[in-house]
């Protein structure tokens, strides 16, 4: 069969595709039938069609050198990724699970502590973490709801057992993305789509517009949301603005907003307009000069009052950075026996914290063995994947980790899942993992779908974009 | 919508209109100084920097008025706030900061505008100049056209449209001063029977030949004048250009005619009648001053436009009536 699947290996690795080469997974069957068919010139056609109309619709990702922003496509992947649905039933039941467990901690670390007076978490760990605001002590976010927008990375093993890699509960970016492939995917596949019974994302929009009107903090009949965005200078303004557009709320700056008697408004030609809920986008430390980073300049002052008296809504609320620390993840599992008596869905992949004595003699020990993440980095920066790294930027990690143990946390180097990829002409088996997002407003709405990362390079681990990753369309099946 | 947005609209729609009257002056000095005498290269080429205003920044960079140092000057050069690239490049990073408020397809021919300019060089422009500025014109156009008729013709629109009429009428205006001044100078009376090639480049710098031809069988300077100042049917004409910056400022206020909202549209009201009620003998007794004094008047209007709706401070719904609305509210609950 002369395919583009031909000289397709799985190398022992868990492919989504495939269970053997040529043997593809039941739900996937269609679709191979479908690629088999395909001839390179075929799929390169779709390529363009796709490429075309992300250029298009200015779906780039910027790039600034010296004088001059470039913009740049974030590389689209064709070959999308299936979730039967009872794999999506169990992951949807485990994000609700750990998101609603999240939530309640946030809000015992804010107030009562119990967690931590009962010994199930340290209580320095917690204290100790970038992510705390101490300001937040004894504050109530509207509807008692901390983590509205939450993107949760998943990744696969060996065996293909889910395993969180990290909860991203501080505004985490990318659902653009899932909306903008599954357009691209449409138009480079129309056929596909038809009787595969792909459910629908395209509503994530008007769900997080709901979600955000109902933590609003007045009974508003009409409350007023904004999406505050740090600027056209942001790598995620396209998000920004493309999320304001969908939702028709305004895409506000920080000095477009002015706050007045613990009330915050928007300068608008008509005068000022009061707001009610704020989607930012924007670290905590930035957002409002007089409470946090007095340097900061795309934020607004008095905005952490008119949040604190409870006359503006936050999403996500400030200080939730606690539960995104790292060093605190290996302890999200106890947090959901500790809050919900019930035993975590999903597993958490393996983690040892170099603060801890033990752990850190370990870590230290197996450093080319082991990827060691900064507890607060995200995007694949301040990391060491040790099997791929050199004995000299191994000593000099294992300095930085001596210098500020809590700093750093340490993970096995996971065989991640491959799914095919289209590289050089033909398909190839690229690590890929998977981000669904969940908005946590009076209910908890999960879109059936989400953002699936490629590494593209030949045996990379590393999926972020800037880094050299890709990503799919996701494609969570009725059936 | 937000202020901000309302500003960046605004001169987004200024900075491309400036670009392209920049485009029309140079270009049609340039078909012009192909019949002017070489000797007269300093007086063909210095006017064009009294119009863009930069006389300054112009002499620190460059030693002679002639044909390159003004059209380097007036095109690319970094030192120039109103080069046309720099227009341009201001033009596109206004439309960037409110990408979200306007359509894709004006943005993508803004981005294209600004990267054919941007790549250019000058030795391509002095090869062949006409197609450089062709491509300015009719980017301008298309965009203005894009415009319309892909983006929802309410509020951001009409704040479009004033930053694009008001900077038209300000350059046309310019064009008038300086040209009327160095034609008519030059030729010793204005009632000098005006054949000239000058006054048919000054009318074709606004595109406004051939609607003159077509109003009028004779070339004459009072007629010239006339018609970029009053001809109401001429879309570069000044007064034209006001009546168009007038009404989009009424739909955005929604005020009646005679119940001016602000300071903008009373200021542009008496400008319109003025041009209206005005004798042409009355202008051409000292045109310059005449056009001088427009000029600061369309500034006024410009401040006074960014008093009414970009400045919450000076806004009478601004930060005074937070203290209002704020009782209001604590009243109700």
């Amino acid at each position: 069969m002369g395919s583009l699947f031909n000289d397709y290996t799985l190398d022992g690795f868990f492919d989504e595709m495939f269970a053997a080469p040529g043997k593809p997974h039941p739900h996937y069957e269609r679709l191979y039938r479908r690629l088999s068919e395909l001839s390179r010139a075929d799929f390169d056609d779709r390529i363009q069609l796709a490429d075309i109309s992300f250029l298009y619709q200015g779906i780039t990702f910027t790039v600034y050198s010296a004088q001059e922003g470039i913009e740049r496509i974030f590389p689209f992947d064709l070959v999308p990724r299936i979730i039967p649905q009872a794999e999506w039933q169990m992951l949807d039941r485990g994000l609700r699970q750990r998101v609603t467990a999240l939530n309640m901690f946030l809000h015992d670390v804010y107030h009562e502590q119990r967690i931590l007076h009962d010994g199930v978490i340290p209580l320095d760990l917690v204290l100790s973490s970038q992510g705390f605001s101490p300001l937040m002590m004894g504050v109530d976010p509207p509807g008692d709801v901390y983590i509205h927008i939450s993107g949760t990375d998943l990744v696969r093993d060996e065996q293909g057992h889910y395993l969180v890699l990290e909860d991203n509960g501080r505004s985490p970016s990318g659902v653009s993305y899932v909306l903008e492939n599954r357009t691209a995917m449409k138009r480079a596949f129309p056929r596909l789509f038809e009787r595969s019974g792909v459910l629908p994302v395209e509503h994530y929009p008007q769900a997080l517009l709901e979600t955000l009107r109902n933590v609003a903090p007045r009974r508003a009949d009409q409350p007023t949301v904004v999406l505050l965005t740090p600027g056209v200078y942001n790598s995620a303004y396209f998000e920004h603005s493309f999320l304001a557009r969908q939702m028709g709320i305004e895409l506000v700056e920080g000095r477009d907003l002015v706050t007045s008697e613990n009330r915050v408004f928007m300068r608008t030609i008509r005068g000022l307009q009061p707001v009610d809920v704020i989607y930012r986008r924007i670290d905590d430390n930035f957002l409002d000069p007089l409470s946090f980073r007095s340097d900061s300049m795309l934020g607004c002052p008095g905005l952490f009052n008119a949040y604190r008296a409870g006359n503006v809504t936050l999403a996500n609320a400030i200080g939730t950075g606690v539960a995104d620390d790292k060093a605190i993840y290996p302890f999200v599992p106890a947090m959901i026996r500790y809050y919900l008596s019930e035993e975590p869905i999903l597993n958490n992949v393996p983690t040892y914290r170099a603060d801890n004595p033990v752990d850190r003699a370990y870590i230290l020990e197996h450093l080319n063995q082991l990827v060691v993440k900064s507890v607060n980095e995200s995007g694949g920066y301040g990391m060491l994947v040790g099997p791929h790294s050199t004995a000299e930027e191994c000593t000099a990690f294992a300095e930085k980790i001596r210098a500020n143990p809590r700093n750093f946390i340490a993970q096995p180097t996971l065989a991640l899942s491959r799914h095919p990829a289209f590289v050089d002409g033909h398909f190839e088996g690229r690590h890929i993992d998977f981000r669904p997002y969940i908005l946590q407003g009076r209910d908890i709405t999960i879109i059936p779908g989400g953002l699936t990362r490629v590494a593209l390079r030949k045996g990379s681990l590393v999926v972020n974009s800037s880094q050299g990753g890709g990503s799919k369309d996701t494609w969570v099946l009725e059936e | 919508m937000l202020s901000r947005v309302a500003e960046s609209l605004f001169w987004m729609a200024r900075y491309l209109e400036r670009a392209e009257d920049v485009a029309r002056i140079i270009a049609v000095n340039f078909q012009a100084s192909l019949d002017a005498p070489s000797a007269s290269q300093e007086l063909t080429w210095e006017p064009m920097i009294t119009i863009t205003g930069d006389r300054d920044l112009f002499t620190a960079a460059f030693a002679r008025y002639d044909a390159e140092s003004v059209t380097s000057f007036l095109t690319l050069h970094p030192g120039n706030p109103n080069a046309i690239a720099s227009c341009i490049s201001r033009a596109r990073e206004n439309a960037r900061a409110v990408r979200e408020q306007i359509s894709r397809e004006m943005w993508e021919q803004l981005n294209r505008l600004y990267h054919s300019i941007v790549n250019a060089d000058l030795a391509t422009i002095a090869r062949n100049p006409y197609d450089f500025f062709s491509e300015v014109r009719n980017g301008s156009h298309l965009f203005q056209g894009i415009t319309d008729a892909t983006m929802a013709h309410t509020e951001g629109w009409e704040f479009i449209q004033t930053g694009k009429f008001l900077e038209r009428a300000d350059q046309t205006a310019r064009i008038l001063d300086v040209k009327y001044n160095a034609l008519v100078s030059n030729m010793g009376g204005e009632t000098a029977p005006l054949a000239s090639l000058q006054w048919i480049a000054l009318l074709k710098s606004c595109s406004a030949f051939e609607p003159y031809r077509r109003a009028h069988s004779q070339l004459q300077a009072w007629r010239v004048v006339d018609f970029l100042l009053f001809d109401r049917t001429f879309p570069r004409s000044v007064a034209f250009c006001l009546d168009q910056t007038r009404d989009a400022l009424r739909r955005i206020s929604d005020s009646p005619l005679d119940r001016p909202a602000n300071t903008a549209e009373r200021l542009l009201g008496r400008l319109c009648a003025e041009l209206t009620y005005l004798d042409i003998r009355e202008a051409l007794a000292d045109l310059h001053m005449f056009l001088d004094d427009m000029q600061h008047k369309l500034n006024h209007v410009g401040d006074a436009i960014a008093q009414s709706y970009f400045d919450v401070n000076t806004m009478p719904a601004g930060v005074a009536a937070i203290s209002r609305y704020v009782q209001a509210q604590q009243q109700q609950q």
